[in-house]
């Protein structure tokens, strides 16, 4: 399955290279499977419009009809801190059923998956962590994709 | 008790394929089928060992053995992909495309005593795919080659022609049937008629290579969502969208949703997209390779 992943990374390079929509911009994809998005949330008070947040994209073997593993990056130089949203853990971390195994299909795209993680970030109104943001960081050992995040709160 | 031994033979080579010893296997199989040699498995192992060694007349030979024991009908998935590429090795792509796509539509519809891996009918497309890649690059060299021919031919016959006309006018200077002025008009003449001439078939030459062409995008239509690779045999589901059928097969396995709509969908559900299949090849026929900027 090797070979789907390849191929299908390679495309999506060359598309990205071309137009993004704006506060999205590629950082590097010097590993094909290992990319690095940097991204900025347009209209929203509790984002700053000139801060930026890095997003760390890895890819398995098995990419598309897996989903990539997406998380924030903190980091100091550059400067890039971990958004403040109910659904983001302090280490970056993120709840977002588009990620995981039920929600994930293979028509989304790095591009996609920009757009929902900015628009979830854009649309936000609580600039707080999730509850149990310490405990999960502290005694978490589990890749992002293995965790079973219970999603009860929409309204955000 | 000969079949038996050439059994025991192949199963030694067997393990030394397993464990990277190639020429060692190749030696073993080769025993085992001087031992008994209407087993055609131990020849599709053999093949297998020679596409490592990169032997593709030695693959190609061990395949027809194998097929040719089996019966050119029976099922031999494993022989006719090894075949495929044993082709594809020797340059010959479209007797490549031929085997990749009866060792697909064995794996599609197999006989119930077949053992296909879960992973063939993924592997299989893919290699169709690189099959039609190669067959239509081929194609299309070769007329590129044909037309830079003739073009050059038809230039070389302009040139003939205009140094015919010019020593026709210097003849008639000689023999001053022409005055100075009226020859050098001539000649002038005869040169730019000659320079419109080249442009003109340089200009036609150049509208008809593709190379030149600006990099058209491939119709939306043609492409798998999920792989972004140009589809061969395209499925439909209830949503009116299609897939390539290996591919949606695997994302099936994962999670039998519908990738558009999440709504549940099994293999069951899906439907052959014929129209979308003819369109697809008409696609393949009208110089895709050019079209596509990163062919491989």
């Amino acid at each position: 399955m090797a070979g789907m992943s390849g191929k299908r990374l390679q495309k999506e390079l060359a598309k990205i290279q071309g137009v993004l929509p704006p506060g999205i911009s590629l950082v590097s994809a010097e590993d094909l499977r290992e990319w690095q998005m940097d991204l900025i949330v347009p209209d929203n008070p509790i984002y700053p419009p000139d801060e930026e947040y890095r997003l760390r994209f890895h890819f398995s073997a098995n990419y598309p009809i897996e989903a990539p593993e997406v998380v924030f990056m903190l980091l100091s130089n550059p400067e890039r801190k971990i958004p403040m949203h109910p659904h983001i853990y302090s280490n970056g971390i993120i709840c977002l059923d588009l990620l995981d195994k039920q929600g994930w299909s293979p028509v989304h795209n790095v591009e996609s998956v920009c757009i929902s993680i900015q628009s979830m970030l854009a649309s936000n109104t609580k600039a707080e962590r999730p509850p149990g943001d310490a405990e999960f960081v502290r005694s978490n050992r589990s890749r992002p994709r293995d965790i079973n995040f219970l999603y009860h709160d929409p309204t955000v | 008790m000969a079949s038996y031994q050439a059994d025991q033979l192949k199963e030694q080579g067997n393990a030394a394929f397993r464990n990277g010893e190639y020429l060692e296997a190749e030696a073993l199989y080769t025993q085992a089928v001087q031992k008994y040699s209407r087993n055609p498995l131990i020849f599709t192992n053999r093949a297998n060992v020679r596409i490592r060694l990169m032997d593709w007349n030695g693959v190609v030979n061990d395949c027809s053995k194998s097929i040719e024991i089996t019966g050119a009908n029976a099922h031999n998935h494993k022989a006719w992909y090894f075949l495929a590429q044993g082709q594809l090795g020797l340059h010959h792509p479209n007797e490549a495309l031929t085997s990749a796509l009866t060792a697909y539509d064995q794996v599609l519809h197999p006989q119930p005593t077949a053992k296909i891996s879960p992973k063939d009918l993924e592997t299989f497309s893919a290699f169709v795919l690189k099959c039609k890649k190669a067959k239509f690059a081929a194609r299309d060299l070769e007329r590129l080659r044909r037309q830079g021919d003739l073009r050059a031919e038809l230039e070389s016959l302009l040139e003939t022609q205009r140094q015919r006309d010019l020593d026709e006018v210097t003849t008639q200077l000689g023999r001053s049937q022409l005055g100075n002025i009226e020859a050098s008009e001539r000649s002038h003449e005869i040169t730019t008629t000659l320079d419109d001439k080249i442009t003109s078939l340089r200009t036609v030459f150049g509208a008809a290579d593709p190379a030149k062409h600006e990099a058209r995008e491939v119709p939306d239509y043609v492409i798998d969502m999920i792989t972004f690779e140009p589809m061969h045999d395209p499925v439909m589901t209830k949503n009116g969208h299609s897939y390539e059928r290996a591919t949606i097969y695997e994302h099936l396995k994962r999670s039998p949703t519908d990738p558009l709509t999440r709504d549940p969908l099994t293999i069951k559900d899906l439907r052959p997209n014929f129209g979308l299949r003819a369109a697809c090849e008409a696609f393949w026929d009208s110089g895709a390779s050019e079209w596509i900027a990163d062919w491989s």
